[in-house]
């Protein structure tokens, strides 16, 4: 793990330039490049408040606010599991002319996520605003929060970046389990409306449900996440960045033969 | 072999074995579902692994500072070794030290990711050799001006002509200032323009001691730019050592293996091989062999302009000389010098010998002499030009010859183009009057 992360940060140049050129490539054509990026979410958001703010009418206040919360950092992690499977075994081009370090593909398209994730943070306190909600002092636990999203996304990133080089059908495994896992965290529905009995089980066995109700407490509830279950998640993302280090430093003298 | 591990070699391949799993150089990947499926049908049992020995013990050794050219057919392991010495395969066993900044231009182009323009390609290959992004940015015009893409330098690299994508390869791997320059079969890509510029930057690049590996089939440019030369075959050094002598071999064994069809594999004669040798020391040995048995041996050989001074660049109507030092047995007469003018792509631009003119030379010859060579006027345009001497007999049997090693440049500041610069003038004659007069021009 910890040659893993010196060698990604011996190559932080290049990771940074390939993940600026990516954001570059997206919001080249300014204003509508930019509205672009929010297209998707937006979309989204319309068609959840439609479903379950509307028709279904949940008993969530502000609801389309409160799904923004929790919309915004999914995506962020949907995302960059989803387009991280394929980042190696497309990069045939590079990984067999040069000697690429291979670890930095999957961490720009974290860091490529990550960024935008952090560029529609504005448009959700704007829509919080809006509904008279405003960001209190408990966003001072925000950045612990995001950055165990980051260490747990990128861990799993590694992973499926580097089995998916083998397996080849993996990355459509992945999308269809990431709808799945959408569903079982508690972002369209609040984590009250879990029946009592499954709560901590489903909450507790979900590292992507104890982050995304941080981040609700923090911007939706006004109140500090409770801290056993970060702290458990810590030791997870932890344990997964060692153990998918482990398995990408093993796999990839293969990477340039098997791409 | 005490020296293994001195500096004195950019590379060092030390018992280099390379094996490919059949399923991946087949190109088939397994699923999850199969695997799975087969998991449930039968147990944990694995399936037996089909392997391809692409590399079988490699051993080599490249000095700093030389040429050396790899030979070999299709499938030999060529290509593998190269990727190995690069880092891109890890080596199955056996190790690789590689000395220096290494640059390369493997197959047909370098990383470039298809849908980056030009220029961001050149920042990201210059990272991955090691520069800053700020050294990148200092030559980044340099290289896109030799690389001659113009506009085309913004425009993503898959709209690029397979010329212009060869180009910006070459560019980046010359311009990145590397110790170590590996190519392979690149330089018959590209325009004649462009591929003339590119052999007069690689032959800058020998002149300025860097060491390159060239991957090729043309036997020609390893002989007339190669300090030395390997020939690998299903996977070993067949031979290693000087590029006449190794290329002859190679040249034999093919052949022999087309007029035996039926026994597909070339293998060396037994007599010839030295697979355990490197190439100094085979380079060595030839020169003790050459002491003890060739009866003229050419202790030096060198450059000299008008002025008698060693002569590296030259204007293209210069004076040249060629000092040929021999040591010869006494009493050797059946000998003569044949000498040799080539371009830097190879392409001969003039050949003569002794025996071609009828020169009489002393019979018997001095034990100890030196052979003046002079060309009045040399009448050759802008490029790189190498010269060898050989000794040999009437019959054609080679004493000695000094290959590789001298070279010089012609410089000037006009724009002629073509092989050699012919004496020539200009002059006009105006007819206008009844008496025609006639006026030289000259230039200014």
């Amino acid at each position: 793990m910890l040659r893993n992360l010196r060698e990604l940060y011996q190559y932080r140049a290049l990771l940074w330039s390939l993940t600026l050129r990516e954001l570059r490539a997206r919001y080249r054509a300014s204003v509508l490049g930019f509205l672009w990026t929010f297209l998707n979410p937006t979309l989204l958001m319309l068609a959840y408040t439609l479903v379950f703010g509307v028709f279904m009418k949940a008993q969530i206040k502000h609801f389309v606010y409160f799904l923004f919360v929790g919309l915004l950092p999914w995506i962020f992690f949907s995302t960059s599991i989803g387009v991280g499977a394929s980042a190696i075994s497309d990069r045939r081009d590079l990984l067999t002319k040069v000697r690429f370090p291979p670890q930095v593909l999957p961490a720009t398209v974290v860091a490529t996520n990550l960024c935008n994730y952090l560029l529609s943070i504005p448009l959700m306190i704007a829509l919080g605003g809006y509904f008279g909600i405003w960001p209190s002092w408990h966003v001072v636990a925000y950045p612990l929060v995001l950055g165990l999203q980051v260490v747990f996304t990128l861990a799993l990133s590694y992973f499926v970046s580097a089995l998916n080089v083998a397996f080849r059908d993996l990355q459509h495994i992945i999308a269809n389990l990431l709808t799945l896992w959408f569903f079982v965290t508690p972002v369209l529905y609040s984590q009250k409306d879990i029946p009592e009995r499954f709560r901590s089980v489903a909450i507790a066995g979900n590292p992507m449900a104890v982050l995304v109700t941080s981040y609700q407490a923090i911007f939706y509830e006004h109140r500090l996440p409770a801290g056993p279950p970060l702290a458990v998640v810590a030791l997870e993302s932890l344990i997964l960045l060692w153990l998918s280090s482990a398995v990408f430093e093993h796999r990839r003298e293969e990477f340039a033969e098997l791409v | 072999m005490s020296e293994r591990a001195l500096p004195m070699d950019a590379i060092v391949i030390e018992n280099v074995t390379k094996h490919f799993r059949k399923s991946t150089v087949q190109r088939h990947h397994t699923t999850l579902k199969t695997e799975i499926v087969r998991w449930l049908r039968r147990g944990r049992r694995k399936l037996p692994q089909m392997f391809i020995q692409s590399l079988n013990g490699v051993t080599l050794r490249i000095p700093q500072g030389k040429t050396m050219g790899i030979i070999g057919r299709n499938g030999a392991g060529k290509s593998t070794l190269l990727k190995i010495i690069t880092g891109i395969y890890s080596p199955s066993s056996g190790t690789v030290q590689v000395n220096g900044r290494i640059s390369a231009l493997l197959d047909l182009g370098a990383g470039f990711h298809p849908d980056f323009s030009g220029r961001e390609n050149i920042l990201i290959n210059g990272i991955i050799l090691g520069m800053s992004r700020s050294e990148i940015r200092g030559r980044m015009q340099t290289i896109i001006d030799f690389s001659e893409l113009g506009d085309f330098i913004d425009e993503p690299v898959r709209t690029y002509s397979s010329g212009m994508y060869m180009r910006l390869a070459f560019s980046v791997a010359t311009f990145v200032d590397p110790d170590i320059l590996l190519v392979d079969e690149i330089l018959a890509v590209g325009d004649e323009h462009f591929s003339r510029k590119s052999k007069a930057k690689m032959a800058e690049f020998k002149k300025s001691g860097k060491t390159i590996v060239l991957v090729t089939h043309d036997l020609a440019t390893v002989e007339s730019w190669c300090d030395l030369a390997a020939w690998i075959d299903q996977g070993r050094i067949c031979a290693v050592g000087h590029p006449r002598e190794v290329v002859s071999q190679y040249r034999q064994a093919v052949e022999l293996g087309e007029a035996q069809l039926e026994q597909p594999a070339l293998t060396a004669p037994a007599t010839l091989g030295h697979p355990e040798l490197d190439a100094s020391a085979a380079a060595e040995s030839q020169e003790a062999n050459g002491v003890a048995t060739e009866p003229l041996e050419l202790k030096d050989v060198q450059l000299r302009d008008r002025a008698n001074r060693p002569a590296s660049t030259l204007g293209p109507s210069d004076s040249l000389d060629v000092l040929i030092d021999f040591e010869a047995t006494e009493g050797l007469s059946d000998i003569g010098f044949s000498i040799r003018i080539a371009r830097a792509d190879g392409v001969q631009v003039y050949a003569t010998s002794t025996f071609n003119e009828s020169i009489q030379l002393p019979n018997p010859l001095p034990r100890l002499g030196t052979l003046r060579f002079s060309i009045e006027r040399l009448g050759l345009v802008d490029d790189t030009y190498s010269v060898e001497v050989v000794a040999h007999t009437e019959s054609g049997h080679e004493y000695d010859s000094s290959k590789g090693v001298l070279s010089f440049s012609i410089v000037s500041n006009t724009q002629e183009t073509g092989m050699v610069r012919l004496l020539h003038r200009w002059s006009i004659e105006s007819r206008n009057d009844a008496a025609s007069d006639i006026h030289p021009l000259t230039g200014s």
